[in-house]
């Protein structure tokens, strides 16, 4: 009897324990592009963003639009929406976090925002202009979702791209499902104690660009 | 079968009750803390690491299920039998998916403890529910998407607003069990000394409730069939039942118990199952829009069926171990009964805990994101 109930005990404490950490899981999957605005000055301006979504999303988001042609979506007919994802984006300080040498740095509102509709999947493109243009020895641009409905990917072909950069500057992206050793570790050195750290943080999609 | 336990397994089961309290308490307070916009710095993360072994291994499973579904629709459309694979990758996501209190799993689970419910109700309500939440998506889908061909900002209006009603509906619901349950805890303490069992305290409806319980036993009996484990299990439990009846001035909710409980269980599974899944709307939605909608709704019950049995094999497991607590304490007469309606109280608080914290969005682990 003992042992049995010890057992169930112990089961009851596994389930509560995986039920607690599994809690978040995402339901719209986005698949990422963004470019590093640079000015003339080597100072980085912002970041545009291209992100596509899943087809179950994407069915979704355009459900109920009108459009001339059935199955299709201009860039025009799409503009409410685009309208309506930037004003909610808003709220979740558009899953874009940015750090110039270990300072926060915060965006505007976005600009140049459209929607298009390709091969049934939509894709959002915007620019998020930075607050104050700065100019780091190391920038850290993180996208990811701290709640984790939203699953953020970076594309497999040319996922971040430096325009304008200064010569000599050095990207390295960290994927959350490369499981490498450098972006956990680093993750928690730089998060640790910092307003970021969360279950989210596990799924972060990490920038770094070091310029001399 | 031994009723009297010796003070070393009192013991252990007592830090078992404590961790099981201080983990769903934790959980329940990391989501507040990681919610928390102004991010209040968290000291323990250790744990963290440790975790995403099972946790990864979860969420890749439920992705991999989730994302395959779209591709089957598509394929259903040219081939009937895709929708075969179709059902059952609902039902494998379903299983998997239902991991978190937002699909009322930690409410079931919490209700069940704080309400003495029995292991088969449990398994009852999970179903009821599982298939409430199915219904509910399916008419918002239907009504809103299919009939009102409304854009996905009025349906995820609609969808925000069920979601706040069940939130307000949890709370509403863990504030009548803290209630209850408070004022048990609370009549339990002042219990100085220890009373017979049987004796109780006189009072005008003690006949009414113990005959009550004699037939919500009866009940059991005839469903479990006779085996000898049940008895004894269920002998252990009545013996808590009569000591707090004794004592009980409200109609407690284990009065309503048996056949007629379903009004209560009803409260139960309105409050968990009014709550739709995102991901059943977001499936629906892609079938409607290829045409195949049948499908969705067919999906959407499969799903429904896989969430029913994990959160029903919970539920069985919270039961169980509120049985084993009640078995060991009953060895004692006061300290006892207090300790088990100190579990049922922590219950209670639990799910008063989880609709105030999903109402004001310090929970947000189902959140419905509209963008």
């Amino acid at each position: 009897m003992g042992m049995r109930a010890l057992f169930g005990w112990l089961l009851a404490v596994g389930l509560t324990l995986a039920s607690g950490a599994a809690q978040a899981h995402p339901h719209v999957w986005i698949t990422a592009t963004s470019e590093l605005l640079y000015a003339a000055d080597g100072s980085v301006t912002g970041v545009r963003h291209a992100w596509t979504f899943d087809d179950m999303f994407s069915a979704y988001a355009v459900q109920g639009l009108e459009s001339k042609t059935k199955g299709a979506y201009t860039r025009e007919e799409l503009g409410p929406l685009a309208q309506t994802n930037v004003e909610s984006l808003k709220e979740y300080a558009y899953f874009t976090f940015a750090k110039a040498d270990g300072k926060k740095e915060r965006f505007q509102e976005p600009i140049d925002y459209f929607l298009d509709y390709k091969d049934a999947v939509l894709t959002l493109h915007f620019t998020l202009p930075l607050k104050n243009p700065v100019k780091p020895r190391q920038l850290v641009l993180e996208v990811f979702d701290r709640s984790f409905f939203i699953d953020f990917q970076m594309a497999k072909d040319n996922p971040v791209k430096l325009v304008g950069a200064p010569g000599g500057c050095q990207m390295k992206l960290d994927r959350p499902s490369d499981g490498s050793a450098t972006a956990q570790k680093l993750n928690e050195q730089t998060f640790l104690n910092g307003e970021n750290s969360n279950f989210g943080m596990m799924f972060a999609n990490k920038i770094t660009v070091d310029c001399p | 079968m031994k009723q009297h336990l010796s003070p070393l397994a009192r013991g252990l089961i007592a830090c078992a009750t404590v961790v099981l309290v201080a983990i769903v308490a934790d959980a329940a307070l990391h989501d507040l803390l990681a919610q928390n916009p102004f991010g209040a710095p968290r000291p323990t993360q250790a744990a963290e690491p440790e975790a995403s072994g099972i946790v990864g291994w979860l969420l890749a499973k439920q992705s991999e299920f989730y994302r395959q579904m779209s591709s089957t629709i598509r394929a259903a459309k040219s081939d009937g039998s895709a929708v075969w694979t179709l059902l059952f990758i609902s039902f494998a996501y379903g299983i998997f998916h239902a991991a978190g209190p937002g699909h009322g799993k930690a409410v079931i689970a919490s209700y069940l403890v704080a309400n003495r419910e029995t292991a088969r109700r449990g398994i009852a309500l999970s179903f009821a529910s599982a298939l409430m939440q199915s219904l509910v998506a399916i008419l918002i889908v239907g009504i809103s998407a299919w009939v009102l061909n409304a854009t996905a900002k009025t349906m995820c209006r609609a969808e925000g607003a069920v979601e706040i009603a069940s939130y307000a509906l949890i709370a509403a619901f863990g504030l009548r069990l803290v209630w209850v349950k408070g004022g048990a805890f609370i009549r339990a303490l002042q219990t100085t000394q220890p009373v017979p069992a049987i004796a109780g305290v006189p009072h005008v409806h003690h006949h009414h409730e113990i005959h009550d319980h004699h037939d919500h036993d009866h009940h059991h009996h005839d469903h479990h069939g006779h085996d000898h484990a049940h008895a004894h299990h269920h002998h252990g439990h009545d013996h808590v039942h009569d000591e707090h009846c004794g004592h009980s001035h409200g109609p407690t909710p284990s009065e309503l118990a048996g056949p007629g409980g379903w009004r209560r269980g009803f409260a139960a599974i309105l409050t968990v199952g009014i709550r739709p899944c995102s991901g059943a709307i977001l499936v629906l939605v892609f079938a409607l829009a290829q045409g195949l909608f049948w499908a969705g709704i067919a999906a959407t019950f499969l799903m429904g069926l896989g969430t029913a049995i994990t959160v029903a094999a919970i539920a069985v497991v919270a039961v169980s171990a509120k049985d084993i607590a009640a078995r060991f304490s009953a060895g004692r007469d006061g300290g006892g009964a207090l300790f088990m309606r100190g579990i049922e109280f922590g219950a209670a608080g639990v799910v008063l805990l989880f609709g105030v914290g999903l109402l004001f969005g310090y929970i947000a682990a189902e959140r419905t994101t509209c963008f």
